[in-house]
């Protein structure tokens, strides 16, 4: 087999759902909060692919391919939300948004 | 033959349908004359079935299916009709009298501002009778069953603003479910058994002995609860809150016959069960003479009648009970005639009066009414049975045929003969109150004519010609001589032989029930129509009496206390107590639990992401440790 071994694959892979998911936990700015979820996001794929050449089975990948195209929607949806708390003069901080507070 | 027979079944149905879509787009008049003219139709029918039936050889009858109905593995009911000679003389009946009596209520219901409803409930009762009687299995005649109870219910209360005709209305409702329940449950065993519904099973092959006295007993409890036979009887007197002409043709004529014709239609199970038909029976000979006694004392015109019909059907659950299934028709049939008759008469006398019914007040009617009076006599006549009117043939040919049945056979007899002296009392001692004499100052006050006439011509028409059946319907049979009705029957349900009297002792018992009924006219006639004698004062009997011998109050105790007793019960300790409190209580638990759960909903996206990544990391670490 070429190039390095699965395991490096899914180190990267951890890497970059941890950067992520720090991301998402400590930013404030939906903008970057959604930045981050598609690094998690990514790092998600990485694995599936990594795992799919592990393994010799195609599927993964069509996973990976299914996980781009319901992240790119939910990128739609979440800029759309972003732009409407901006039209409506509300503060672009995800703490601040907590009107569904129980 | 079968053309005539779906006719009379549809023509009614359709009389009934068009009043109700028409509605109030046709004049109240227009409604009253579709009613009639569809039982005019019905009658048409009925003739066109029997002349076909007698022209065919052997009068055998014949089943027609429209379709299967219902089918259930090999249960299977069709939509079938029957037409034997039976069922035919049923229809003859049913249509011939039911036209008669339509044709008087558009007389006597004109002018009240209910009259499409009420044609439309006749139309319909004649339908559900009529199905009834032609159903060519167990299964239809329920359905005619269920139905006329149903036209009973809504005609016993067309007065619904009246709250007795409500509660009257409920009673009969109640006691012919209770009817119709037992009828249920022997249908249940008879399918369980046989695997049919049909009237043609061979019974014995197919059911044990005890299978045939249940299914017989539940019979029977469906015909004692239509045909208002002790101890199913409350209701009868009851449904007299119903209009007039409903009580001629419902509660005299027609529906409460049902039991005799359901008794003759399955004759071959009460064969097989023969201590159940001799229990019949004797609730008919027990019936017979209560509802004699108490008539004595009653003082409502129609009460007065009603207890009469009672016990003439008593006579006819004697001989239908007896073996004599065509003895126990033919008084049907008399009956049916002079039955209608006296009700619409005593219907012609309500409606001169402005509505009154108590007797008390009615002396001397008949100077005012002559033609009513000379056909209610007719009438009487034929009700105690004095020759030739119609009753005469009919009655006496029940009580004759008792006699060769051993020790209860006599006692059969007796009570038979006894009927027949509280017969002659009670209705004279109605005629003599009501016709004869000086007009009393109430029935001067409050006569009024019609037109001249003694009531619209609608009416007096119909009671001219049953007066006239009442005096010659008896004339198609006299038994010691010819038997025209009983060899007409015999295809359908042959006389048992321990029920076919010699012609001596048809004689000797005609002249006993003669000599009694006689009697009993005389007796009315020294106390009622002289005043010879004083009425006999006995006061614990005449409360007796007057009480129709307590069964009200005893089922009152027996099951209407109990059980509001244990619904009070329920009510107070547990519905106020356990299961309104309930609802509440759960409510506020429910609303204190989620009072503990919101402090979780922070409102703050971080937090729900730190609790995920967290509670994904424990899975993890679970995991991993597990492995």
């Amino acid at each position: 087999m070429l190039g390095p071994g699965s395991a490096w694959y899914l180190a990267v892979a951890a890497f970059l759902f941890g950067i992520g998911a720090l991301g998402v936990l400590i930013r404030r700015n939906p903008l970057i909060v959604l930045l981050s979820l598609e690094i998690m996001l990514n790092g998600g794929n990485l694995a599936l692919v990594a795992f799919s050449r592990h393994a010799h089975n195609g599927a993964g990948q069509i996973f990976a391919l299914s996980v781009m195209a319901v992240a790119a929607s939910e990128v739609c949806v979440g800029l759309g939300l972003v732009v409407a708390i901006h039209r409506r003069r509300l503060a672009l901080d995800v703490d601040r948004l907590s009107e569904l507070r129980g | 033959m079968t053309g005539g027979a779906w006719l009379c079944l549809a023509a009614p149905l359709v009389g009934a349908a068009a009043i109700t879509a028409l509605g109030t787009s046709i004049p109240r008049r227009a409604a009253a004359w579709i009613s009639t003219l569809s039982t005019f139709v019905a009658l048409a029918g009925a003739l066109w079935a029997f002349f076909s039936l007698r022209s065919q050889p052997g009068h055998r009858g014949e089943l027609t299916t429209a379709w299967t109905w219902l089918q259930s593995g090999n249960f299977k009911v069709g939509l079938e009709l029957l037409v034997d000679p039976l069922s035919t003389m049923m229809m003859l009946i049913v249509s011939g009298v039911g036209a008669l009596i339509v044709l008087y209520s558009v007389g006597y219901m004109d002018g009240d501002d209910q009259e499409r409803r009420y044609f439309a409930y006749m139309s319909l009762f004649v339908f559900s009778m009529l199905m009834l009687v032609e159903g060519g299995n167990l299964l239809l005649l329920l359905v005619g069953w269920g139905l006329v109870g149903l036209s009973s219910y809504l005609l016993i209360g067309f007065w619904h603003e009246r709250p007795s005709a409500v509660q009257a209305a409920k009673k009969a409702f109640v006691m012919n479910a209770f009817g119709d329940a037992t009828m249920a449950f022997a249908f249940f065993i008879l399918i369980a058994h046989t695997h049919s519904l049909s009237f043609a099973t061979d019974f014995h092959l197919h059911l044990s002995t005890t299978a045939t006295s249940l299914v017989a007993l539940g019979l029977l409890g469906g015909a004692a609860a239509k045909s208002a036979q002790i101890p199913l009887h409350t209701w009868l007197p009851d449904a007299m809150e119903g209009p007039t002409p409903v009580s001629a043709l419902i509660h005299a004529a027609t529906m409460v016959t049902a039991g005799v014709y359901l008794i003759a239609r399955t004759h071959p199970l009460f064969e097989q069960a023969r201590t159940v038909e001799l229990l019949a029976a004797g609730s008919g000979a027990l019936t017979l003479l209560v509802a004699g006694l108490v008539a004595l004392v009653q003082t409502d015109i129609k009460r007065v009648i009603a207890y009469s019909t009672m016990s003439q059907i008593g006579y006819m659950f004697l001989g239908a009970g007896v073996g004599a299934y065509a003895n126990g028709m033919f008084h049907l049939m008399t009956h049916a005639f002079f039955k209608a008759l006296l009700f619409m008469g005593a219907g012609l006398v309500i409606h001169a009066l402005g509505g009154e019914q108590d007797i008390r007040l009615m002396r001397g009617v008949g100077r005012l009414m002559p033609y009513t009076k000379w056909c209610f006599l007719a009438g009487a006549l034929a009700l105690v049975g004095v020759p030739p009117f119609s009753g005469f043939f009919s009655k006496d040919s029940i009580v004759a045929a008792t006699v060769n049945l051993g020790w209860y056979g006599w006692v059969f007899w007796a009570c038979g003969v006894a009927g027949a002296l509280l017969t002659g009392v009670y209705t004279f001692r109605l005629w003599f109150l009501v016709f004869p004499g000086e007009p009393s100052p109430f029935v001067r006050e409050h006569h009024h004519r019609h037109h001249g006439l003694e009531g619209p011509w609608t009416m007096l028409l119909p009671v001219g010609l049953l007066a006239v059946l009442a005096t010659i319907g008896g004339w198609i049979q006299w038994a010691p001589r010819w038997h025209y009705l009983t060899s007409w029957l015999e295809p359908a349900a042959r006389t048992l032989a321990a029920a076919e009297p010699t012609s001596s002792q048809e004689y000797w018992t005609s002249a006993a029930t003669v000599l009694a009924g006689l009697v009993g006219i005389a007796i009315a006639w020294w106390v009622y129509g002289r005043e010879a004698l004083p009425v006999p004062e006995a006061p614990f009997w005449r409360r007796t009496l007057e009480h129709k011998l307590w069964f009200d109050e005893l089922y009152d105790a027996l099951f209407y206390a109990p059980s509001a007793a244990l619904s009070n019960w329920l009510r107070r300790d547990i519905e106020e107590q356990v299961v309104l409190p309930t609802g509440p209580d759960l409510g506020e638990t429910a609303l204190e639990a989620g009072g503990v759960v919101r402090r979780l909903q922070t409102g703050l996206l971080r937090t729900y992401v730190f609790f995920l990544a967290s509670g994904a990391a424990v899975i993890a670490v679970v995991f991993l440790i597990v492995k």
